[in-house]
């Protein structure tokens, strides 16, 4: 008797069984589906939360201020006064592992144009900057080198703030002012970024871009900058990057507690890691609906077993051996659990794909977890038909004839 | 014991079924032998343990104590899986309800000991076919059981039971469904059975019935009461003379 002929009766009882069939069938699609959408929006979520941090610049290394734990009466507090333009300068210098090193200045303050204001976060920059974060000018230009060595009053204004300030108007060319911590500027714009949106944390549309010298000299009047961005020239040095500044700072500053330099990579390491454990948390939760339709299947299969005990004594009586009955029963189980398994995906799959859509996420389905799900959906019917199938497969025929 | 060719041997067979502390003797150290090619009915009132010698024989139940010999075979030696072969191949088994599968045609159930027997669809159809034409059902093939008549159906299950060309067929109360035209009917087929040279043991509870064979095996209680031969004087009428258990 070879695998199509119990194919056969299998699904000749399935014809028979319909309603029941399809209820078995039930539990399972919804377990395999849910284990597909919820492991679906899991990595979905890890690749939007990826891209956001690739969106963040270009192999970007940030070197930020070191902490002070608060202690004998002091409360912490960032280190302010380490990090100068003169330095900046110098670790550009350092290797050619290093493409771009803008030191960065940032103040939140009062732009006004017109009878129109709007609070900003002013970013004290230089020209590299649009490089090293991919973000450049729509209209207009940017800041250039001059601009910097002159501390002109220039800005380039991020895309919602030129649509607060000045509507519908061009605002390249017109003078606002910029309000930082009383003093007041007048100064010209000479550009508008193109929109970005909310990366991560950050609302890039919501910044005006200005030179840092001009922050520092007119606005904040301080020679400190609040830390560095660093492009490396690329992924690959961007580690020895990291190390080579953090070797160069600390001979400068004798302390490597009083700045962080870190990586894009570190970053994404770190949140890698917990979006992958949240996907195979989620991934966990919803194979629990897969055992609930596993137990469903092995419920129904006793079912079938006890209803089915004449059939049994019948075909046992006519030559059946015992491991007819249980590869029958057992194939049952398991034809079940895969029909199921695949149907489970069809809707698993269109239900991440709804969800993403709904959520603009990227779909993203891995080809391993659809493995797993139909291996693990026929194991679900192995194992949980095997009970039911040994209980067939060792009713004695007479007492199976007998049976009312 | 000498077990010659003979088919059955049956040495101090013994059922007992235990329900909790009652033990029900269904049969009581019963032994006889059934020639090769015999013709036999047994007849007893309800109760008496035929169907429990029947399933005994028909090797889907195993004695308590005492044993089965099949053609100098001792069949409490076998295993579970020899006896599903001798069930199989050896021995036809026809119910009083038929014991059709009641999803499949009746000539898919006619089929079925042939699956089991490994034979190759194409040959296995043929053969279906055959049998069903034998007992009259060519016209019936692709009905279920429940879309014939109840003579149908027996002579359907008749049909299964004698696909595999068994040497035995065993039949318990095969008439007793049947109003009293059809059975008579039944009983041409395992007429013509026997003349084709098969051994034919019969359960019944009619006389009329049983007088088909050529002997009669009376049970009470478990045990062989008595037994009648018939026997056939020059005149041509038959007379049933008792013979010694
Ligand atoms: N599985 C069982 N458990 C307990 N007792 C049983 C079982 N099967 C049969 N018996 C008992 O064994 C005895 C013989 O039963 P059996 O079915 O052989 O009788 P029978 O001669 O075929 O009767 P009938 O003419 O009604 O078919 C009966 O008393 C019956 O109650
Ligand atoms: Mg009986």
């Amino acid at each position: 008797m070879n695998l199509l002929e119990f194919l056969k009766i299998a699904l000749g009882s399935f014809s028979t069984n319909k309603l029941r069939s399809t209820l078995s069938l039930l539990g399972i699609i919804i377990g395999v589906a849910s284990v597909i959408t919820m492991v679906s929006i899991g990595t979905g979520a890890q690749v939007q939360v990826t891209n956001q941090i690739g969106a963040m610049g270009s192999n970007l290394i940030t070197v930020s201020p070191g902490f002070i734990r608060g202690g004998g009466g002091r409360i912490s507090q960032d280190i302010a006064d380490v990090f100068t333009l003169e330095m900046a300068k110098a670790i550009e210098n350092l290797s050619p592992n290093i493409k771009h090193v803008v030191p960065t200045s940032t103040t939140m303050g009062l732009a006004v144009y017109g009878g129109n204001n709007v609070r900003v976060q002013i970013s004290g920059v230089t020209p590299a900057y649009q490089e090293v974060i991919n973000h450049y000018p729509l209209i207009g230009r940017y800041i250039r080198e001059e601009d910097v060595s002159n501390s002109e009053k220039v800005a380039v204004l991020g895309s919602e703030v030129a649509l607060d300030l000045f509507g519908s108007e061009n605002p390249v060319g017109k003078t606002m002012r910029l309000v930082i911590g009383g003093r007041t500027l007048s100064v010209k714009v000479v550009g508008v970024m193109e929109p970005k949106g909310q990366v991560l944390m950050a609302n890039y549309d919501n910044r005006i871009y200005v030179p840092v010298t001009m922050l520092l000299n007119r606005g904040l009047n301080s020679r400190y900058v609040d830390g560095y961005s660093i492009m490396a020239a690329s992924r690959d040095v961007a580690k020895a990057v990291v190390e080579e500044v953090q070797a160069f700072m600390t001979r400068m500053l004798g302390d490597p507690d009083r700045f962080r330099v870190m990586s894009q990579d570190t970053i994404l390491e770190a949140v890698s890691q917990a979006t992958s454990t949240m996907t195979l948390m989620l991934g966990a939760i919803a194979s629990i609906s897969l055992l609930v339709g596993g137990i469903g299947i092995m419920n129904i299969m006793l079912v079938t077993v006890s209803e089915r005990t004449r059939e049994i004594g019948i075909r046992k009586a006519v030559g059946a051996k015992r491991q007819h009955i249980l590869i029958q029963f057992l194939l049952e189980s398991m034809l079940l659990a895969v029909i199921g398994g695949i149907l489970g995906l069809g809707l698993g799959w269109g239900g991440g794909y709804w969800i993403s859509k709904a959520l603009s996420w990227p779909f993203s389905i891995s080809v391993p977890a659809v493995i797993i799900a139909i291996g693990f959906s026929a194991g679900v019917g192995l194992f949980f038909g095997i009970y039911p199938a040994l209980q067939a497969a060792s009713l004695d025929p007479v007492v199976a004839l007998r049976y009312e | 014991m000498s077990t010659g060719d003979k088919v059955f041997v049956a040495d101090r067979i013994s059922k007992v079924y235990t329900m909790g502390d009652v033990k029900v003797h269904a049969l009581r150290d019963i032994s006889f032998s059934i020639e090769s090619g015999e013709y036999a009915a047994i007849m007893g009132p309800s109760g008496s343990g035929k169907s429990t010698l029947m399933h005994i024989m028909g090797c889907l139940d195993r004695p308590t104590s005492g044993s089965l010999y099949l053609r100098g075979k001792d069949v409490s030696s076998l295993t579970d899986g020899e006896l599903a072969e001798i069930r199989n191949a050896e021995i036809g088994f026809v119910f009083q309800n038929f014991n059709l599968l009641p999803n499949i045609s009746i000539l898919e159930n006619v089929e079925l000991p042939m699956v089991y027997a490994g034979v190759p669809p194409k040959e296995r159809r043929e053969r279906a076919v055959r049998a069903l034409e034998m007992v009259g059902l060519g016209s019936r093939l692709h009905h279920k059981p429940s879309e014939v008549s109840g003579g149908q159906r027996q002579r359907a299950s008749i049909a299964r039971a004698v696909v595999n060309r068994p040497a035995i067929v065993l039949a318990d109360e095969p008439t007793g469904n049947l109003d009293s035209a059809t059975g008579a009917e039944i009983m041409e087929l395992f007429d013509e059975l026997n003349a084709k040279g098969n051994t034919i043991i019969l359960v019944t509870h009619e006389r009329e019935v049983a007088e088909h064979a050529s002997r009669i095996i009376h049970i009470l209680d478990g045990e062989i009461a008595r037994m009648e031969i018939r026997k056939t004087n020059g005149r041509g009428t038959t007379q049933w003379e008792a013979v010694e258990v």
